[in-house]
């Protein structure tokens, strides 16, 4: 019987090879969405489950809220780690990194140095906590002394030529000279410690010792002890508070207690966060490794939700529309004696041989198009073929896809009765239209919506382009680790100040486009309550750093080097300004105490205000800053004027090799930084095109189909019309119609929901567009275009039949 | 007795108005009978034979087949009782396009759960006793319509019904074709099977032995 079944579904599909490729075809593109979106979605999933008893641990969150400012770190004190373990009893282990971003390294001895982009100083508790072991070293004490490293087996390789780099020296500018001490197995792509190949023994890192309550740099995770729960050392975490911090901030703010502090709005607060959940649902800055959403997974596995159902409708869609061909069959059949639920079987068998032959052809595109969608999302994923798991997911997948888009045609064709059908008589009465007509509704109703979608992401990321930032990031060339030249710096500026197609130069580590930032705390000289403490980013800066970024000064003047006391000035902004809740004129000659030093307090007086400016992405406001004035940078920016690019570069490298030899001439230009920043919002808005295109096409294959039935239902129809003088174009206009009010009520039902969710997505952004009024009657016509497009072919084509032809049978 | 009708009436209503298409039908067919259907078009010939073949319902009466009362019965055995006792033959033949002649004919016998070598010696058993051998491997789309419609015929004769309804088995036919067809019916008959059909032709209805005439539903 089974046999059989296949046989007879074997030469169905073949009978029809058209309808059996649109079939296969749609069902395959919805089938390799699917698995593209799947496989993105379990990678995002399973970020750091792989650390061995990875539920018990959980990262230590600081909330603080001082000068005004709220905070959120993913980051605490260094003293945290030490007082969590001896007062908090649920605690078993904690281990602590501070990130040190990138250094330049090299064997100890060569000339050449390579950058290593991700560093950390680590503890040797991190080996025992997370689980890991190492190919080379001891786990028990590998960055027990200090200058210890623990490096990477890629990295030793490629410094050493060996796995077995113990005793090996690694050279690691202005940080000193590492002696390896253990060789770790790379480390997973998808966990927090991604991209590491390097850490430092944090034993001969002073300012880890030092115990700063103030300042939170250290990434810092608890293992509890097993049974405990996170709430469990809450109460523990923020009674820190009160037995550490205020005593320290009492250093500053004598006879300060912690009502005090608090009742005057500041707080700290601690909390936890599973490690398994950091990389989907954290968003505190700055995160240990770049992070994921949760949003996104959500929108990304409703896409490929919605790609499955569409491909499946559209197969109920194309099927039941060969159904009048089959109709015969059925009759047939059930006269010799076939029960429904044996036809129920062979048209499953039907559906289950396309399923299996779109999932071949589906295999076959996801493997084709992954390189562009790792490209697109980022990601290094492979189809693990070899996975059994996987592999019996698929087949299941596939079969209860195969019952799912089967199971409406199989019922609605079995339901035939064979002494209406076998007549040849009236097939309007086989009905199913209604049920036709919605799957219809909701396809076009959801490929409106992702039109929708991806105008208005498009639009948001042009508007984020082109906004006016409030400082010019075209042609202007950053130079990387100019604090490898030392005092030479000047020197460095002056000569590249000097060639001739460059404009404007300033040192400093801190740009508008990702880089450092540092944040601090500041009295008010008059006023030097806690009440009145201004919290902003502290950006060190030359004195060529508002021209050469091309702010824009709305009050007081520039750095001046002919004015002796401007070595103690600082410019601010105007949120600064805000914040002070002081005006434009009033807030020059003020005074700002930074009380953070160790060696006594420092007294800066503001000259000028600069308009703000947009300094990290739209997604946030801006925020409080001020520029002060310091060589120290560890950036060159040099704004170039137009001419010959690349040769202005040449000679800046030239120069740069003179006075730095054997250290790597790293640059970048700030717009590409700058677009860098929202990759994410790019990579959305592609994904949604795509995804977009597919939904539209496979939309389209269903209406194709439900046009073709309905041409063929109305055979008789047409027929009459004609002979009664009917025209070609006025039965095309009829046939058509009825389509497109199909079109029309998707597209009511759409707009709404599209201008929801859109505006939904938009609240994220603090500077965003309104969308646009034409969006929507644009996405309609868009879809109205293609539906005529698409229905036009059938409708034409039934219209011109002969009508001596469909009247024949009568 | 093979079957028998008592009072059958079958009616549908339009327009709140009941129109008959059996009206009182009675009719006890014996075993060994060649029964011919005539009347003009419309007066429900067709719907008679289906209601025989249990293919459509009635709306009152009695039929008996075999000593099952089959108004009684529910559709899934009278789909059994049809299956095992029935066979049709179509005025248009009704072959499945997409299998051959072989396998249109081994149909009815895997409905009927026959394992599969039973089933090749009754298909090859038919086709020898049809002289079709040399067709069994080819398509409806290949025959000629009187080789279809012997194809027909073999297949409502494969699984040893009691009873061959046949509708209009000539209608498609030229007139030599149609004789053969008929020939095949008479001999058929003789050789003890039950045949009732449906004709148009005074002269294929002679084939018979009794014709029934109905007039607006009702039997004259």
């Amino acid at each position: 019987m089974f046999k059989n079944n296949i046989k007879i579904a074997w030469r169905s599909l073949k009978k029809q090879p058209f309808f059996t490729f649109l079939n296969i075809f749609g069902l395959a593109i919805g089938m390799a969405g699917g698995l593209l979106l799947g496989l993105y979605i379990y990678d995002e999933l399973s970020y750091d489950k792989m650390f061995a008893d990875v539920d018990r641990i959980h990262r230590i969150n600081a909330d603080i809220k001082f000068g005004g400012e709220l905070n959120t770190q993913p980051e605490v004190s260094a003293p945290m780690a030490e007082a969590v373990l001896n007062d908090i009893s649920q605690v078993e282990e904690v281990t602590r990194f501070r990130n040190t971003g990138a250094v330049l390294i090299k064997k100890n001895g060569d000339v050449n140095s390579f950058k290593e982009p991700r560093t950390a100083y680590a503890e040797t508790s991190m080996f025992s906590l997370l689980g890991l072991k190492l190919l080379y070293g001891d786990t028990s004490t590998a960055l027990d002394e200090p200058n210890t490293a623990v490096i990477s087996k890629s990295l030793a390789q490629k410094l050493f030529s060996t796995e077995n780099a113990i005793g090996q020296v690694i050279d690691v500018e202005v940080y000193g000279k590492y002696t390896v001490s253990g060789v770790i197995e790379d480390l997973p792509k998808n966990s927090f410690l991604q991209n590491r190949n390097l850490f430092l023994s944090m034993v001969g890192y002073p300012d880890a010792s030092a115990g700063a309550w103030g300042s939170h740099n250290y990434y810092t995770l608890v293992k509890l002890r097993e049974g405990a729960q996170p709430n469990d050392i809450h109460q523990g975490l923020n009674a820190m508070v009160g037995k550490y911090v205020i005593p320290y901030v009492q250093r500053y703010f004598p006879g300060i207690t912690l009502k005090e502090f608090e009742e005057s709005g500041n707080y700290i607060k601690y909390s936890t966060i599973p490690l398994t959940d950091i990389h989907l649902y954290s968003d505190r800055s700055p995160e240990f490794s770049p992070n994921g959403t949760i949003q996104n997974i959500y929108v990304l596995g409703a896409i490929g939700v919605f790609l499955l159902v569409l491909a499946s409708i559209n197969f109920m869609n194309l099927s039941t529309a060969q159904s009048l061909k089959r109709a015969k069959e059925v009759g047939v059949r059930k006269t010799l004696g076939s029960d429904r639920s044996s036809l129920i079987c062979q048209f499953l068998t039907e559906s289950g041989l396309i399923s299996f032959g779109s999932l071949v052809l589906a295999v076959g595109i996801a493997f084709a198009v992954l390189p562009l969608f790792n490209q697109l999302s980022g990601k290094s994923m492979v189809i693990p073929f070899t996975n059994p798991v996987f592999l019996v997911i698929l087949v299941v997948a596939t079969v209860f896809l195969g019952f799912f888009s089967g199971s409406y045609p199989a019922l609605f064709m079995s339901r035939f009765v064979p002494v209406k059908v076998l007549k040849g008589g009236s097939v309007q009465s086989l009905g199913g239209g209604k049920t036709r007509s919605i799957l219809v509704i909701f396809q076009f109703a959801v490929s409106v919506l992702l039109i929708i979608s991806t105008l208005v992401v498009y639009q948001q990321i042009s508007y984020i382009k082109s906004k006016d930032l409030g400082y010019a990031k075209d042609q202007v060339l950053v130079v990387e680790d100019v604090y490898l030249l030392g005092n030479k710096r000047k020197v460095f500026k002056e000569q590249v100040k000097a060639i001739p197609q460059t404009k404007q130069a300033t040192l400093s580590s801190f740009l508008p486009t990702p880089s450092s930032r540092n944040d601090n705390s500041f009295l008010l000289n008059e006023n030097r309550s806690q009440e009145r403490a201004v919290q902003m980013q502290e950006w060190q800066a030359d004195f060529d750093y508002v021209n050469t970024m091309g702010l824009e000064l709305v009050a007081g003047r520039d750095f001046d080097s002919r004015y002796g006391t401007d070595s103690m000035a600082i410019i601010v902004n105007e949120t600064t300004v805000k914040k002070m809740n002081s005006t434009l004129n009033e807030v020059l000659g003020k005074k700002l105490v930074d009380i953070n030093q160790g060696n006594g307090e420092l007294i800066y007086t503001i000259i000028g205000v600069v308009k703000d400016f947009n300094f990290e992405t739209l997604h946030s406001e801006v925020a409080a800053l001020g520029i002060f004035p310091s060589d120290n940078a560890g950036r060159m920016a040099v704004k170039m004027g137009n001419g010959n690019l690349d040769g202005t570069l040449a000679q800046i490298e030239q120069l740069w090799k003179q006075m730095a030899p054997g250290k790597p001439f790293s640059y970048y230009f700030m717009d590409d930084s700058f677009n860098q920043s929202y990759d994410a919002e790019q990579r959305l808005g592609q994904i949604f095109m795509i995804f977009t295109l597919l939904s539209i096409c496979i939309a389209c294959l269903g209406l194709f189909g439900l046009a073709a039935f309905n041409a063929q239902k109305r055979v008789k129809e047409i027929g009459v019309r004609k002979v009664l003088g009917a025209s070609v174009s006025q039965i095309t206009y009829r046939l058509s119609m009825d389509f497109l009010k199909l079109v029309f009520i998707s597209i009511g039902v759409a707009l709404p929901l599209g201008w929801f969710v859109m505006n939904r997505w938009l609240e994220d952004f603090a500077y965003r567009i309104d969308i646009p009024w034409w969006s929507f009657p644009l996405a309609a016509l868009i879809a109205v275009i293609i539906a005529v497009l698409t229905v036009s072919y059938q409708s034409i084509k039934a219209a011109i039949v002969n009508p001596v032809k469909s009247l024949r049978t009568e | 007795m093979l079957l028998q009708l008592n009072n059958i009436f079958k009616w549908v209503t339009t327009g709140g108005q009941r129109i008959f298409l059996l009206k009182d039908i009675n009719l006890e067919v014996e075993e060994g009978e060649f029964i011919s259907i005539m009347g003009p078009s419309g007066s429900g010939k067709s719907t008679l034979l289906n209601v025989i073949g249990m293919l459509d319902n009635f709306d009152e009466g009695e039929y008996n087949f075999m000593d099952e009362s089959v108004h009684s019965l529910k559709e899934k055995h009278r789909s059994n009782l049809y299956k095992q006792y029935i066979g049709f033959v179509f005025q248009s033949y009704h072959l499945l396009d997409e299998l051959t002649v072989k396998e249109n004919l081994e149909m009815p016998l895997i409905y009927k759960k026959i394992k599969g070598s039973e089933r090749k010696a009754m298909v090859a058993d038919m086709l020898d006793r049809f002289n079709i051998v040399g067709k069994k491997d080819l398509f409806p789309a290949q025959l000629s319509g009187g080789q279809q419609q012997l194809v027909g015929v073999a297949r409502a004769l494969i699984a040893n019904p009691k009873l061959i309804l046949a509708d209009e088995p000539t209608g498609n036919l030229n007139s030599k074709q149609g004789e053969e067809i008929m020939e095949l019916f008479k001999q058929l008959n003789e050789e003890g099977v039950t045949i009732i059909q449906v004709t148009h032709s005074e002269k294929n209805a002679e084939y018979g032995s009794r014709i029934i005439n109905l007039l607006d539903g009702r039997m004259v």
